[in-house]
Order: C-alpha cells, then structure tokens, then sequence
C-alpha cells in the first residue's frame, strides 16, 4: 500500500565524496514522523558529542514530512543542523517548492556532512546525485547563483537551496535562500553550508507523492480547507500577511523601537499594511500548495530604491530593520531586508545587531566609523553595516556579524545591559515586558530566544480566553501550562511540516485526520502533542549534551532593568521573582528536575530511553 | 467550452496542478499535471498554461496512430490511451507543454477538461481559472 512516505533518505559525504541511500526505518516513522521529529533524532545520534557546528562532521539537514508534497494545505518543510549562533539545536523553517520537490526526488530528507576541498554545488535528480563544481558561482549572491545554476544547467524548474556571501564567509547567522523570498533566516544554517564548501542543492524530482486513503485524505484536506477559510485571521493573513500585525503590537505596546528601548514608535502605521500596500504591494503570492497567499508581491516604483521586487516586509523585518533601528521610511526597509536576503543574512539578527550597535554609539562604548552617523533612523548607517556584516568588509560589522551575545563579551563594559538576545539568538520583534506568558516562551524555546514555539502574546494582550479562561498578561500563574501546551502543538504538528500560519485555521484534529489518512497509519490529536513532548525532550537532551547552561533559560537584562518608558506598557518589567516562578513551574510540568533536566521517568514515559540509535551504514 | 487563464489573480499556489495530477496519475507531483504555470520576474508573475483545445490541434495532426480526436460534447481534444503508441510527437509538437508522459502507464497524456467539469478550476482558490464558453466550433 502507498503511503505519504517516499521510505529513503539521501545521504551525501561531501568529504569522501560519496551518496548513500537508507531506508527509512520503521520505528523512526513512528516515534518522530518526519521534519522536525526527524531532526531532532538525527542531528542527536549523527552529531558527534561536542563536535563544532562548522566542522565538516556536523550534519546538515533537510526534511520535509509526511503530508509534504502532497495536496495538505500550506505544508513545508525545515532544515535542521547545530547552530553557529547558539550552539544549540537549530530547526529552520522555509515555505516555497524547495521542500517538496526533495518529496518528488523521492527522499523523506538530505543529509549532507563533511567539507567539499572546493566550492561545489549538489545537483539531484531522482536517482542522480552529483556534486558539480562552483568556483564559478562563489561569491555570487544568493539570487544570482540561483538563477546561474538555472541557466547551466538548462532547467528552470529546478528548486534550489542556495547561500549567499554571507554564508560563504559562515557569518553566524547567514541563512538559506530556498528561491525567491524563501529562507531559512534563523540561527546560521547558512553558515554551516558555507563551511562545508556547499553553494547550493539543487533538485528536480519525477516521482509521485502517493497517500494511503485516497478518499479519506481528500475528505481531510476538504476539511482543513473549510477550516482555514472559516477563520477570522486566516483572512487577515490573507489580506496583508503578517504586516497588519505591526500596528496590533504597535497598540499593544509590544513592538520593539530603537533596540528595544521602547515598546511602540510613532510611525508604525507606515512600517504596516498600510504603509506597505501603498508603496509595495500589487499582487498576492502563494507557496506551493497553499490557499492563503499570505505573501504579498510587488516592486518599490519611485525614488532612489526604484526597481526593486519585494515580498511582503513581514512583521519581523518590519519591526527589526524598520522601528527597532528608528527607521520609518518602508521602502528603506524594504531595501534593507533585501540586502539581507541576497547576501544571506538572517534579517532579524541582523536588525538586532545594528540596533546593539545604535545603541552602544548613543552611549559612547563604540565609536562611529569614519563617515558613517551611526545614529538610530539612519539608513545608510544601516546599509554600512549589513555590507559591514555580509561581506566582512569593515571591523564592526565583523564583530557585529559575529551577533549581540559575542559582540556585548567583546565590548565589555555594561553592553550586556541592552544586547538582546537569548542564548544567543537575538530577540523577535515582541518585547514581551507587560506579557508574561510571552517573555516564558522566549526562556524556555529550544534554539534560543524565538518566537515561533508558541507566542501567547495576542492571547495574553487581548485577555482572549484560553482553554475557557481570560489571560491576565500580567500574571504568572497558569502561563507555564500554556507554553508548554503551545511549544507541543508547535513541535507535534512541525513534525508534518505544517505553516505556522495555518495554524490560527486548522484543528490539530484535522492535522491527525490528513496524517491517518495519507500514511494509513491511526492518529488522534493526542498522538501530536505526545510527539510534540517527545520531540520537546530530545531536544533539551541535545542541549544540555552540547553544553546548555539551564540558568540560560533567561530574558534579556533589559526586560528586567528598564521599565517601559511609554506607552499601553508603560512601566512594565519583568522581576526576578516573576521568571522564576513561571520557570519553576514549567520544569515541573515539563517532567524536569529544578534545574531544568529531564527525569529518567519522563524520558521513559516518552519512550527515549529505549529507542534505536539511527546509524549511517558505511 | 474551455479553460480562460487570468494571470493576474494566479497566486502561484499550483492547487490546480494538484488537483489535475490526482486524476491523472493517482498521485502528487505538479510535473505531472497536465497545465503548467509559468513563474517570471521573482515570482511577481504566475501565468497558468492550459490546454488550447485548438481549432487546428497540431497535436491531433501529427499522431500517427489517430489517437487524437476532438469529444463532441465538450470540444476538448483528447487522447484516446488505448491507441496511443507513446511516440510523443503530440509532446514534440505541442508549443504550450502541456501533454505530458504518464510516470506509470508511459502513454501520453493532455487535458480532457474532466468530461466537463474540469478539477483545476474547481480547486482554484482566486478564480485564476474559470470555464468560458466560446460558442461555434468550441461549442
């Protein structure tokens, strides 16, 4: 019987300069389904203990899931690797065609190691695998090496995954180009292709993805659809994608102005769906398979930016590289996160790391250079520093491009006090003092500081209720049960590869419905979020195994020393006392002991303790 | 009747191609359907491809098995798969490419608008595609 399943994974050493297919094994498939749960198994048994995430051993990795490929709506896929920003797990996610088509190559995931001697390109084609020489395409951009690949290798259709020069020179957070205003921004897997001498993979694939149940799958898929299109925020997104958010946090005063200094900016409504569909925006555009069109494509027509195509400036772009840097002008935003797209930069990070750098000059701990006024609201200063970041071409930018964890050691003095991140990983665009249930989710998130496993913010602003209850932002009790209620849907269903986006449409119960039908395989809700759990859990082991500090699981200074100067947040800060409440009580129900580690029951009850290890078979 | 393509509302999100790929080979691939969409300029453009059923079908004219016909009913030019010799000169000598080779039974294979109720524009999302009727011979 067909499944969702294509049963193989490719394996290519670029050191040996040898392909390998495996089988997927059984029990694999059924204690982590695909993407994410592939992923967080994988990189724990290949990644040798403590190995660095630029040694050509680290694994670098992409997976789709099960429903990927197939007619499920709004399904992707991730890469998964160790983080050169974090040193932690890191799970990538990128929309588009990249991700399925590795599904119609007939592969449930590439994993890629080793170091090439040379730059080299991956080019797959169902069965033929080549590792095909670069030189040529090195130091291109991410775009420009896309489309060259195209050209030599006579194929438009093919999908590919491609780094720019900020990959090339494994700046920590450069990200995968998968096509056109598709990346894997967050956490440097750019960086790990860099280092493995890897410009791009390209791939084109001729098989069919097949489902177990036909019928059952099309009356799921029908559902999902009825679902998405009965949902309030499903329109909105549809609409304006995730601009319109800029103004909600805006009035909510979560939205981040000159790094962080404040929670709301004077001009958001410029920065938003307003101020983008009039300078931007002409038509909408969907990934592969997806009903929204969240994306919305145009050009900037006028001014000293004209010619260039833009995607929606989404909410975090807008936020980080537009208000947290003083910046209102749109299609300087706009101009900016391109920069960051084609030279492969991670446009949060790097929003994060100009505005730590804007900030450190008002306070005199950095000099400007030479002609530059590095100044919140000024464009070119940002312009300087991106190059500055990507290209390696000046001194700040390479301390910069090294991110604000590294940047505040090297600067010393009280820089910590306003470098925002957690573990790392520089702080999205919701600065949650006066949401407290937000500011658990960015402590506790596996890769660090992120808003994507789970964000009670709109919840918590709104006093929305949840599970039949009003949420106080400003309360710590019941938030941890929250998080972690949202940090295992979030994991369970990216096991699938699901956007998060479909999710403010799509039951969990319908997730289980396309996954039971596509794979013939029986699963409820509850089989998602014990997923989720599980996958949560062998993530932490992964952690703590490459050197997690628990007492990591902390907010930015900031949200603690500097109470909300104005605004609906006004005054508002997080206390010590606050965090670790919240944090006390999410080990407790996480199954953890006080200091943030898995108990042997946990493990056991989650069945880790007694899987297989998966090997690649030399 | 026939398939009237409106670029200007195609997201992209190839709904179609799927919808069209599950009828026609029991599967999912958008390679594998028989419409294309075409993507230019970073994607700020999407021009769904769809069968003509022309009037003077080169496809028609070069099968040398008579494989090709046009159904009355709807004026779809369609293939008939048991004549079907998977020569491919219909695919050689179609200048929209849109008659593929089916993965399994490696015959040819081109729109035959659904006996009429063609799938692709059922599952558009924005009316990208719609069902237009020309009358005379398209009738």
């Amino acid at each position: 019987m067909p499944n969702a399943y294509q049963g193989t994974l490719l394996h290519i050493d670029l050191s040996g300069q040898e392909v390998q297919h495996l089988p997927v094994p059984q029990w694999l498939r059924e204690t982590f389904v695909g993407g994410k749960g592939f992923g967080a198994k994988l990189l724990y048994d290949l990644l040798p203990a403590g190995t660095a995430p630029l040694d050509p051993a680290t694994p670098l990795m992409f997976f789709p899931g099960p429903l990927t490929g197939t007619k499920a709506p709004s399904i992707r896929a991730c890469a998964v690797t160790k983080s050169p920003l974090t040193g932690l797990f890191l799970d990538s996610y990128f929309g588009g065609e990249f991700g399925q088509e590795i599904k119609y190559a007939g592969y449930d995931g590439l994993i890629i190691t080793g170091r090439a001697p040379q730059p080299v390109y991956l080019y797959i084609a169902d069965t033929t695998v080549e590792i095909r020489p670069a030189a040529s395409l090195w130091g291109q951009d991410a775009l420009e090496a896309n489309a060259n690949i195209k050209r030599e290798c006579e194929d438009p259709s093919l999908k590919i995954v491609t780094i720019g020069q900020a990959g090339e020179k494994r700046v920590p957070f450069a990200l995968l180009s998968c096509e056109f205003n598709r990346q894997a921004g967050r956490g440097g897997a750019g960086a790990v292709m860099g280092a493995k001498n890897l410009k791009a993979v390209a791939v084109r694939g001729e098989q069919l993805v097949k489902v177990a149940d036909p019928e059952g799958f099309t009356k799921a898929v029908a559902q999902a659809h009825t679902e998405l299109e009965g949902s309030d925020d499903i329109q909105v997104l549809r609409q304006t994608g995730t601009a319109s958010a800029v103004e909600f946090a805006n009035e909510a005063g979560l939205f981040p102005a000159n790094n962080f200094q404040d929670s709301s900016f004077a001009k958001a409504d410029r920065l938003g769906d307003k101020g983008q569909s009039k300078h931007l925006w002409l038509g909408n555009i969907a990934c592969l398979g997806c009903p929204i069109y969240c994306s919305k494509i145009g050009a900037i027509r006028h001014g000293k930016y004209a010619g260039t195509i833009s995607d929606t400036v989404e909410y975090e772009s807008a936020g980080l590289l537009g208000a947290n840097l003083g910046i209102s002008d749109i299609r300087a935003v706009t101009h900016l996160t391109r920069l960051c797209d084609v030279f492969g930069l991670d446009s949060m990070s790097a929003g994060g790391a100009i505005g730590f750098a804007m900030e450190a000059a008002e306070k005199g701990i950095i000099d400007a250079p030479d002609g530059i006024d590095l100044t919140f609201g000024n464009v070119e200063a940002a312009e300087y520093l991106i190059r500055g970041m990507a290209l390696q071409e000046n001194e700040l930018g390479r301390l910069l491009s090294q991110g604000v964890r590294r940047a505040a050691v090297a600067l010393g003095g009280d820089s910590e006090a306003f470098a925002q991140h957690t573990k790392g990983l520089e702080t999205p665009a919701w600065g949650p003092r006066g949401a407290l249930g937000t500011g658990l989710a960015f402590m506790t998130a596996d890769r660090g500081g992120c808003h994507q496993r789970g964000l009670p913010a709109p919840i918590e602003i709104t006093h929305d209720e949840y599970n039949g209850k009003p949420v106080d932002p400003r309360a710590t009790e019941g938030k941890a049960a929250m998080v972690m209620e949202m940090q295992d849907f979030s994991a369970g269903t990216d096991a699938l590869v699901k956007c998060d986006f479909a999710t403010a449409g799509i039951a969990i119960e319908t997730y289980a419905a396309m996954l039971s039908t596509a794979t013939g395989v029986e699963r409820d809700a509850s089989f998602l979020t014990d997923l989720g759990a599980r996958i949560w859990n062998q993530i932490r082991l992964f952690n703590l195994r490459e050197g997690l500090d628990p007492s990591d699981d902390r907010l930015p200074k900031r949200f603690f020393r500097d109470p909300v100067p104005s605004g609906p947040q006004q005054g508002q800060h997080f206390t010590t006392e606050q965090t670790a409440a919240m944090l006390e009580e999410y080990y407790a129900l996480r199954g953890w002991d006080a200091s943030g580690v898995p108990t042997s029951t946990t493990l056991d009850t989650l069945s880790l303790g007694t899987l297989p290890r998966f090997v690649l078979n030399s | 009747m026939h398939i009237r393509a409106n670029f200007d509302r195609c997201t992209g999100c190839r709904l179609c191609q799927f919808a069209c790929a599950e009828r026609a080979c029991s599967g999912y691939n958008p390679r594998h359907s028989l419409l294309r969409i075409q993507n230019s300029t970073e994607h700020l453009y999407n021009f769904p491809i769809v069968c003509n059923h022309c009037l003077n079908a080169y496809c028609q004219n070069v099968c040398p098995a008579r494989a090709i016909s046009r159904d009355e009913q709807t004026g779809a030019v369609v293939i008939d798969e048991n004549r079907c010799i998977s020569c491919g000169l219909c695919a050689q000598y179609c200048p929209l490419g849109v008659i593929i080779r089916h993965p399994e039974s490696d015959k040819y294979a081109k729109c035959d608008l659904c006996g009429g109720h063609p799938l692709c524009v059922q599952a558009c999302p924005t009316g990208a595609l719609e069902i237009a009727y020309t009358g005379g011979d398209h009738a």
